[in-house]
C-alpha cells in the first residue's frame, strides 16, 4: 500500500498562493488588452459617428486582438484548472511530460521568466508514481532558480529522460548554476526527499538535473 | 504634453498610446525600461507612465533611472492588481498609482492634474 501525503505545510501553502497569484496577474493583463481593445473600438465608432474618417486597420487590429486575448484568457483558465485539480489526488500515476509543461506555462507568468527550449517529447513513456502537486513545486522552484540564473534575455533547456529502470530524469541546463546552493535550499531538499526525488548537478551541462523514482514510496521506504 | 508609456505587454501599450493620442497627447511608447532610458535621453518627457512589472529594468529601478535624466519628470505607475503590496514597492515620490484595467477619463484627468 502507498504511504499519503498531507498537505498542511507552509511550502504547500506558499507554492499554492505564488502560482495562484501569477495566474491572476496573467489574467488581469488579458482583460487589460481587451479593455483596451474595446475602448479603442468605442472611441472609433464616435469618430465615425461624427463623420471623422477611421483607419479601417485599426478596427481590424482590435477585433483581432480581442479574439486572440479571449483565446489566452481560456489557455490560461484551462491550466489553472489543471493545477488546481493536482491535489485532488496526493498520490497518482503522473507523466513527468504533463507536469513539465504545465509548469513550464505557468513559471511563464513570471516578469522575469527566461525564454524554454524544452527538447522533442521521449518517444518511451515517463509515467511514475508520485504526489503531483509536489512535483510539480519541485519543478517551479527548478524552472524559478533557472530563470533567475539565465536572466529573461537567456534561454533556458528542458529535457526529460526516462530510464531503464522507470525512473525519469528532468535536466535544466544552459545557464550558470553558480549559486546552486539557493535551489538546493532546506525547503528545496525538504520537498525532494518527500517525494524521493534526487536534485544533482550537471556540470558539464551548465545546470542541475530532478531524478524521479518510477515509485516515490519505494524510495522512502528503502 | 509629452509623454513616455513604457509596459511589456505590447498590445497593451499599443492600443493605450493609440487612445492617449487620439485625446491630443503627444505620446511614445516601448515595451522595455531599457527602450525607454535611450528614448529619454534623447527626448524630454513630462510624464512617464510604468508598467510596475518588467522583466530586465522593472517599473521602480525605472522612475530612479529617470528620474536621474529629469528630476522634473511626472511618473504614473501601472500595476497589474492594485494591491497594497504593489504600491508599497513603489516610490514614494510617484504621482500616482493606477491599476489595470485603467480607465481613460481618469488617466486624462491625472495627466492633466500632474502636469498642471
Amino acid at each position: 500500500m502507498n504511504s499519503t501525503i498531507e498537505f498542511q505545510n507552509n511550502d504547500d501553502l506558499a507554492f499554492f498562493g505564488k502560482v495562484n497569484a501569477s495566474i491572476s496577474h496573467e489574467l488581469k493583463n488579458i482583460l487589460a488588452i481587451i479593455s483596451e481593445a474595446a475602448g479603442l473600438l468605442q472611441d472609433l465608432t464616435e469618430m465615425a459617428t461624427k463623420g471623422q474618417k477611421i483607419e479601417f486597420e485599426m478596427l481590424k487590429t482590435c477585433s483581432q486582438d480581442i479574439v486572440e486575448e479571449i483565446q489566452r484568457g481560456f489557455a490560461t483558465i484551462k491550466r489553472m484548472n489543471a493545477f488546481s485539480h493536482s491535489m485532488d489526488d496526493t498520490v497518482k500515476n503522473v507523466n513527468i511530460v504533463d507536469v513539465v509543461d504545465l509548469m513550464v506555462a505557468l513559471a511563464k507568468f513570471l516578469s522575469f521568466a527566461s525564454k524554454v527550449r524544452l527538447d522533442p517529447l521521449p518517444e518511451a513513456e515517463a509515467v511514475v508514481l508520485t504526489c503531483p502537486f509536489r512535483l510539480q513545486n519541485l519543478i517551479y522552484r527548478a524552472l524559478f532558480f533557472a530563470f533567475e540564473s539565465a536572466g529573461p534575455d537567456g534561454e533556458i533547456h528542458i529535457a526529460i529522460q526516462p530510464q531503464p529502470n522507470g525512473s525519469a530524469h528532468i535536466t535544466f541546463s544552459g545557464f550558470d548554476p553558480g549559486n546552486a546552493r539557493s535551489f538546493t535550499s532546506d525547503e528545496t531538499k525538504k520537498i525532494a526527499v518527500s517525494i524521493g526525488v534526487d536534485i544533482r548537478e550537471a556540470t558539464e551541462l551548465r545546470g542541475f538535473e530532478l531524478i524521479v523514482p518510477e515509485n516515490f514510496d519505494a524510495v522512502r521506504q528503502s | 504634453m509629452k509623454v513616455i508609456l513604457v509596459d511589456d505587454e505590447k498590445k497593451f501599450a499599443t492600443m493605450l498610446a493609440k487612445r492617449l493620442a487620439l485625446r491630443g497627447i503627444d505620446i511614445d511608447y516601448v515595451n522595455t525600461g531599457e527602450d525607454a532610458i535611450v528614448k529619454a535621453e534623447m527626448e524630454r518627457y513630462d510624464v512617464a507612465i510604468l508598467d510596475v512589472k518588467m522583466p530586465g529594468i522593472g517599473g521602480i529601478e525605472l522612475e530612479r533611472k529617470l528620474k536621474e535624466l529629469d528630476p522634473c519628470m511626472k511618473i504614473i505607475f501601472l500595476t497589474g492588481h492594485g494591491s497594497e503590496t504593489d504600491f508599497e514597492t513603489g516610490s514614494a515620490e510617484a504621482a500616482c498609482y493606477l491599476a489595470k484595467p485603467i480607465q481613460i477619463d481618469e488617466l486624462m484627468k491625472i495627466l492633466h492634474e500632474v502636469t498642471g
